[in-house]
């Protein structure tokens, strides 16, 4: 193999994108384009959910009774809606849970938070006898037709309802409070904080770059075959591999520019928070380059032409969209499914990326899923030499 | 020419016609008869179709060789399996003494597809440096090259135009430069004159005979009978079998036609019979 030969593919083949403007604008700005729409589109959380409030708590009237926590009374419906978060739900108070509960059901409202009438009584009971039966409720009628509203909504009433039990800590037993009222959750990475934009980011990088190099290799292999350049190779001392290798370091810099094209608008425009390191991200990028790029060749032989090549672009897409990973988690994929998830290439760059970029793993961390992409990459590379040496 | 010496001297000169480069072997050299390419019973197979049937040849040094025949008489598949394109079901080739289908002999190979086997979103010089890259040209070399070629091919103007910006007979062009960058001793043209206008093809046929009286040897396939002509020698194929071979004018005596297209349609009459 001589570094020149394989060189003067690499050369020729990024020339090329130089001049072809349109395909060097689908490199450039699909993946950019992905991250805008995505971003802008799934980014913010959800706003202004309509939502009925109804209070129906009756509450504790102060009474001066010795070791009352609550002297001044306690009115605990009053103070979680107080806490609610204004910007994410829309309320509209309301006395009537039947009629608020038809306007769920027409449609015209997303959810009903009812409080009971007993609901500050029973919370207080509940603290001074834990295994009694009237525990403290609050009643969410939910439209749950949309998972991502409904899991909102459920998520703004703990949140507040946290919030309530935070001020009480210093009068209550915080074991107590516990067991009768809040969940408190604890997050190991991003502090809950954690947007889908950024869950998204390294999702997009790795996704855009898994697209564009298929396309592309598989259009330029089918245009290798048909315009008889390909045969000129193959009578040329050029050998197989110096072929695939030349394209490969041509398909790794581009990954390497889509990367840092996303990156920098991922940054820029939506402040994406990432804390692992860098280079291991790219090198993560450009396993899933080397590994489509092969992917690339292998199709390429299944296409007589540029039409059927395009006929393959379904065939990728849907399932890197669905089953990798890209939008939703594996688990929440029916189970008999999942297994389909892991045979994925693309599963394991998207993961070991948003291991790398939101989590901060090192190699230590993430070495299954770069053995998994070497091991593809290995594989397609070395099945696309035997294919052009068994195309003789 | 210019350069001048006695028959059987080398001298390594650059001739003013065709830019060939190199040693330049002069008139009654012994070139002429050294075997240059040796063909034995190459036979392939595509299922139970026999496109080429045990061809056996021996193509000499300096000739321009015209493969003839008719579509699908396997002219192609023969090229195709000296340039290592396919592999023989059965039979032997060797060029230069050494085997086909070795990385060792396609260096010393020029090979031109009946296509125009280019890239098409690359400039003019972008195709040359790539095709010097794969055969190791070095950079002087390949400027040298590149300068000599687009000149000879009338396309010096072009050099940073794209090719898909081309007309087809400057593709054409740029292809045979292509094929020649490496300055190889033996240069295969898989039709190279189809679909080029008869002013073109008489420069290409010119160039060819330039080739030739510096020693390339030129392997050349063709239907049309008037290029047959003005070949060294021919080789007649039909339905995969070499029905004869020989300098076009013996082969017109010994049929007793005028054309070398008579000839033909004699010897492949008689085959039949």
């Amino acid at each position: 193999m001589t570094v020149r030969r394989t060189l003067a593919f690499t050369k020729r083949s990024l020339l090329q994108f130089r001049h072809d403007r349109r395909t060097f604008a689908f490199i450039i700005v699909m993946p950019l384009l992905m991250i805008l729409i995505f971003g802008y589109t799934f980014g913010g959380d959800v706003k202004g959910i309509k939502v009925a409030l109804i209070n129906q708590d009756e509450g504790i009237q102060p009474i001066a009774v010795p070791g009352n926590p609550f002297p001044q009374g306690l009115f605990l419906a009053q103070n979680i809606t107080a806490s609610l978060d204004t910007t994410t739900l829309s309320l509209q108070a309301s006395t009537d849970p039947v009629s608020a509960r038809k306007q769920v059901d027409d449609g015209t409202l997303w959810a009903a938070i009812i409080f009971p009438e007993n609901f500050s009584e029973n919370f207080l009971s509940g603290l001074s006898h834990p295994e009694s039966v009237a525990r403290p409720h609050i009643e969410v009628y939910l439209d749950g037709s949309n998972p991502t509203i409904a899991g909102t909504v459920l998520r703004t009433v703990s949140q507040a309802i946290q919030e309530t039990m935070k001020t009480f800590a210093s009068k209550l037993n915080l074991s107590q409070t516990n067991a009768s009222l809040a969940v408190d959750p604890v997050y190991a990475y991003g502090g809950g904080n954690t947007r889908f934009i950024d869950y998204f980011a390294p999702g997009v990088i790795s996704f855009a770059i898994m697209m564009v190099t298929t396309m592309i290799t598989i259009i330029l292999f089918v245009n290798e075959r048909r315009t008889g350049t390909l045969q000129r190779l193959l009578a040329s001392p050029a050998k197989e591999h110096e072929i695939v290798i030349g394209y490969s370091l041509a398909f790794a810099t581009i990954g390497l520019l889509q990367s840092v094209v996303v990156l920098t608008a991922a940054l820029l425009i939506f402040n994406v928070s990432i804390v692992g390191n860098i280079f291991l991200a790219l090198l993560v990028v450009m396993l899933i380059a080397l590994g489509h790029q092969g992917l690339g060749i292998l199709l390429s032989a299944g296409a007589r032409n540029e039409l059927q090549a395009i006929q393959f672009v379904p065939l990728i897409l849907f399932p890197s969209i669905l089953l990798a990973g890209l939008f939703w988690p594996i688990e929440s994929i029916p189970s008999y499914l999942q297994p389909l998830c892991y045979v994925i290439p693309l599963r394991y760059g998207i993961d070991a990326e948003r291991s790398i970029m939101l989590r901060g793993w090192g190699l230590g961390q993430v070495w299954i899923d770069i053995v998994v992409l070497i091991a593809f990459a290995m594989l397609t590379i070395g099945g696309s030499v035997l294919l052009l040496k068994r195309k003789k | 020419m210019t350069v001048s010496g006695n028959p059987g001297e080398t001298v390594t000169s650059t001739c003013p016609t065709c830019g060939f480069h190199g040693i330049i072997r002069f008139e009654g050299a012994p070139q002429k008869t050294r075997p240059i390419i040796r063909i034995e019973q190459l036979t392939k197979t595509f299922g139970r179709f026999t496109a080429v049937d045990h061809v056996t040849l021996t193509i000499y040094g300096g000739e321009i060789f015209g493969l003839l025949g008719p579509n699908g008489s396997g002219k192609t598949t023969t090229i195709k399996m000296l340039c290592g394109l396919q592999r023989p079901t059965s039979g032997s080739a060797s060029i230069l003494g050494t085997p086909i289908h070795t990385k060792a002999v396609m260096q010393q190979i020029g090979y031109m597809p009946q296509e125009i086997a280019l890239y098409f979103d690359n400039t003019v010089h972008e195709n040359l440096a790539f095709f010097a890259g794969i055969y190791g040209l070095t950079k002087e070399r390949f400027i040298e090259q590149e300068e000599r070629l687009l000149q000879f091919v009338n396309l010096e103007r072009w050099r940073d135009a794209l090719v898909s910006t081309l007309s087809g007979g400057m593709r054409h062009r740029l292809s045979l430069a292509c094929a020649l960058l490496h300055e190889p001793q033996v240069v295969f043209l898989d039709e190279p004159t189809v679909g080029v206008d008869p002013e073109l093809r008489v420069r290409f046929w010119e160039f060819f005979n330039s080739l030739s009286q510096h020693g390339v040897t030129v392997v050349i396939t063709t239907h049309y009978m008037d290029e047959a002509d003005r070949c060294t020698r021919v080789g007649l194929l039909r339905q995969g079998v070499l029905i004869a071979e020989g300098n076009p004018q013996d082969l017109k005596n010994k049929m007793g036609t005028s054309s070398l297209e008579e000839a033909y349609l004699r010897l492949a009459g008689r085959q039949t019979i």
